[in-house]
């Protein structure tokens, strides 16, 4: 008798939500995600979006990767800052990047940031904040320079200077003590640069370089390590270990000719 | 003891309790329930900063309404409080009388801000080995042979010094600013410098912290003493919020 | 809410006894709860004697109160005996000083590095309730798992069979000591902002500090 097998119908399955809640009361530790501790910020200048961020991601007091890209590509015209569960901001990010590129070619125009924000905070809402991702979007479209927040249980903002991740305090006290109306290019990347390293140098989740984004009208730069504010100094010693430190317990020795089939059976 | 001459030496009817006289055993009753300890605050107060400069060191703080969290213990001590407030006035209190103590045993020594802030610690680290700790957060800053001096201490005991310290949402906020421009500039920062230190972060923490009003009190603790400002405001620009039109 | 007596203040340290000197390393950064610096240099090691330092990483607000104690009954012992305490001696001392508290622990991970009556190097590492060994090198706190597998292979020359051992110069130590901190910095968010190095020898103690990364 064949089966009817039942294919998912895609989106997320709670299927053991209930038990995982259960055996969780009963003690049982569940593997933690990457949280990218982070700072993220954006702000818009005179004639464009600057979007900042940290570079360091932690599993608990521990850091999982000194130098990730937290600004990611959304559009040509369109860039995201995320803060969060590392996987939900990355997969948000790609999903939601995969239905503007489509969108692009059904419609033929350039994507708006609107469009952006649109999509993600629709399918957030629908998660109920169980995707925790922070985004900061920034871009450049036909209405001028945008910058807008997205919460994880799908709430949006729009401000002229927006923060996310754990560093966010320390990041918002520099930009609301600095901040002005149509500040030049290098004056927002300066500013921009101080804020990611208030949270950088305060914060513990946050860390390493300054990563950088600025979109303008049909141009986008993004520089990697714009600032270093931490390198690490060269080790004391070399820690090069001599051929021969490795034990060898046992010696099995396999004899390999040229032009050997492949065995396919 | 029943009040009631009528009901005496009668058996007690707490079915039918005419008077209210029987205690409502559901609701807390302080002469029948075992001793309990602070649990949470009640009343609370926001964030205090202090940092030092050139020749004094300086606290300042978001006031709870009109209620004053600067106290000056002795002539170059000033005491800044956030969290519960009841705790702060026992503390207060307790610090008075070892002062009082002090100046009328009249041997020549008095207690300096090292020696406060020792006191204050081993009290606080006591209170929280009892389980009963006072829920509070203090910054003791003042002057001793010639330097400023900061130091804080919390409900847990923990203690530590710095040329910057802050207390609340003021150990997110107002410690980037504070550090950025206090560290490694202790000798440098003019008065004036500071005084418009205090109230850039003031003002960053009256946009950004919920529970603070815009209401400051600035202490300045120099050789020359304690200095305790007026009610202070800082002004404010909110003029970005015109142009903001709506979340998308 | 409910009141609970404890925070964690991170914080590493490591200890390695020599021939003839001991070598006892920690940061000075105290961080708080939720991804706080309280600040950066708070030293969490402390000179005991001539001859002996106490690092204690955990709970500040005990590390510290587990000094007053220690430093005090140090004190009264040199009044009873006119002598200062032996570095073995305090050792087991200390462990009745924290099994004293069972109940109510100090939470501190404890490190003595120190020279024994002979003037050989020695640590001594504790748990919080008072339970304590004689090591060669050890390292504890929030980085502790980083380093100390660093120093199982490069003091105790773990895992390399054809290694001939010799006894560890100072010099190499402490290019050791520095290097398991400049890494445990790297990887670990609660050690940073400065290293202290405390030297024991036949001289006395001597300090030295370094910069360790702030981010």
């Amino acid at each position: 008798m064949t089966q009817r097998l039942e294919l998912p119908k895609g989106g997320f399955n709670f299927e053991n939500y209930q038990r995982n809640v259960a055996l969780e009361q009963q003690g049982l530790k569940l593997p933690t995600p990457t949280k990218t501790g982070t700072t993220v910020v954006g702000i818009i200048f005179k004639d464009g979006v600057v979007l900042g961020a940290d570079t360091r991601s932690t599993a608990g007091s521990i850091v999982q990767d000194k130098n990730c890209d937290k600004i990611r590509y959304m559009a040509p015209n369109v860039y995201c800052c995320g803060a969060g569960t590392a996987a939900d901001t990355q997969f948000t990010n790609s999903l939601i990047c995969s239905q503007l590129e489509l969108h692009r070619l059904a419609t033929g125009r350039e994507t708006r940031v609107c469009t952006a924000l649109t999509l993600v905070k629709q399918m957030l809402f629908k998660y109920q904040g169980h995707v925790s991702a922070a985004l900061i979007l920034g871009g450049y479209d036909v209405t001028g320079p945008r910058l807008l927040a997205v919460a994880p249980h799908g709430s949006t903002d729009k401000l002229p200077y927006l923060v996310m991740g754990s560093g966010s305090y320390a990041a918002i006290a520099i930009l609301e003590n600095r901040w002005k109306k149509d500040l030049e290019r290098q004056e927002a990347i300066d500013l921009v640069q101080e804020a990611i390293e208030a949270g950088i140098f305060n914060d513990l989740g946050s860390g390493s370089d300054v990563n950088i984004t600025i979109i303008e009208k049909g141009k986008v730069d993004n520089i990697k390590g714009y600032a270093r504010p931490n390198r690490r100094e060269p080790k004391c010693r070399s820690y090069k270990f001599a051929r021969g430190s490795t034990a060898t317990l046992n010696l099995s020795a396999v004899t390999v000719t040229e032009g050997d089939a492949m065995d396919t059976s | 003891m029943d009040h009631f001459p009528n009901y005496w030496g009668m058996p007690p009817q707490e079915s039918f309790d005419r008077y209210n006289i029987f205690q409502d055993k559901t609701k807390n009753n302080a002469i029948s329930d075992p001793t309990t300890n602070t649990k949470q605050p009640i009343v609370t107060g926001t964030s205090v900063i202090a940092f030092k400069y050139k020749d004094a060191s300086f606290g300042s703080l978001a006031r709870y309404r009109e209620v004053e969290r600067l106290y000056p213990v002795g002539e170059y001590t000033v005491l800044a409080s956030s969290g519960d407030f009841s705790d702060f006035q026992y503390v207060k209190h307790t610090l008075d009388k070892i002062m009082t103590k002090e100046y009328y045993t009249n041997d020549g020594h008095i207690l300096g801000t090292p020696h406060i802030y020792e006191y204050l610690s081993q009290v606080m680290y006591h209170r929280r080995s009892k389980l009963n700790p006072l829920w509070n957060a203090f910054v003791v800053g003042g002057y001793h042979n010639g330097e400023g001096y900061l130091g804080y201490v919390n409900l847990l005991g923990t203690t530590f010094q710095a040329s910057t310290i802050t207390t609340g949402i003021g150990m997110y906020m107002a410690s980037p600013l504070l550090r950025k421009a206090v560290e490694g500039h202790e000798d440098t920062l003019t008065e004036a410098e500071a005084v418009d230190l205090v109230e850039q972060v003031m003002r960053v923490l009256y946009y950004r912290d919920s529970q603070s009003i815009n209401r400051y009190q600035r202490a300045k603790i120099t050789a020359q003493g304690v200095e305790i400002s007026p009610l202070l405001s800082a002004p404010t620009d909110w003029s970005i919020g015109k142009d903001l039109r709506g979340y998308q | 809410m409910s009141f609970y007596p404890y925070t964690d203040n991170g914080g590493s340290a490591l200890a390695i006894a020599g021939e003839d000197y001991c070598l006892l390393a920690s940061d000075t950064r105290q961080s708080g709860e939720d991804y706080k610096i309280h600040a950066g240099y708070v030293p969490k090691a402390f000179k005991l004697t001539d001859s002996c330092v106490y690092a204690g990483v955990g709970f500040s607000a005990d590390g510290v109160a587990l000094v007053k104690r220690v430093r005090q009954s140090i004190e009264w012992y040199r009044h009873a005996h006119e002598k200062t305490m032996s570095t073995p001696a305090l050792a087991q001392m200390i462990a009745t000083v924290l099994y004293s508290k069972r109940f109510f622990p100090y939470y501190v991970g404890t490190i003595l590095g120190g020279l024994d009556e002979n003037g050989r190097g020695v640590v001594y590492s504790f748990d919080p309730v008072g339970s304590f060994e004689a090591e060669l090198h050890k390292a504890v706190g929030s980085g502790a798992e980083l380093i100390q597998p660093f120093l199982d292979n490069q003091v105790n020359l773990k895992f390399l069979p054809e290694v001939e051992r010799t006894p560890l110069p100072l010099d190499v130590a402490l290019q050791i000591a520095k290097d398991a901190f400049t890494s445990a910095a790297e990887r670990d968010t609660k050690t940073g902002d400065y290293l202290e190095i405390f030297i024991i020898d036949r001289e006395g103690v001597n300090v030295e500090r370094f910069d360790l990364k702030r981010d």
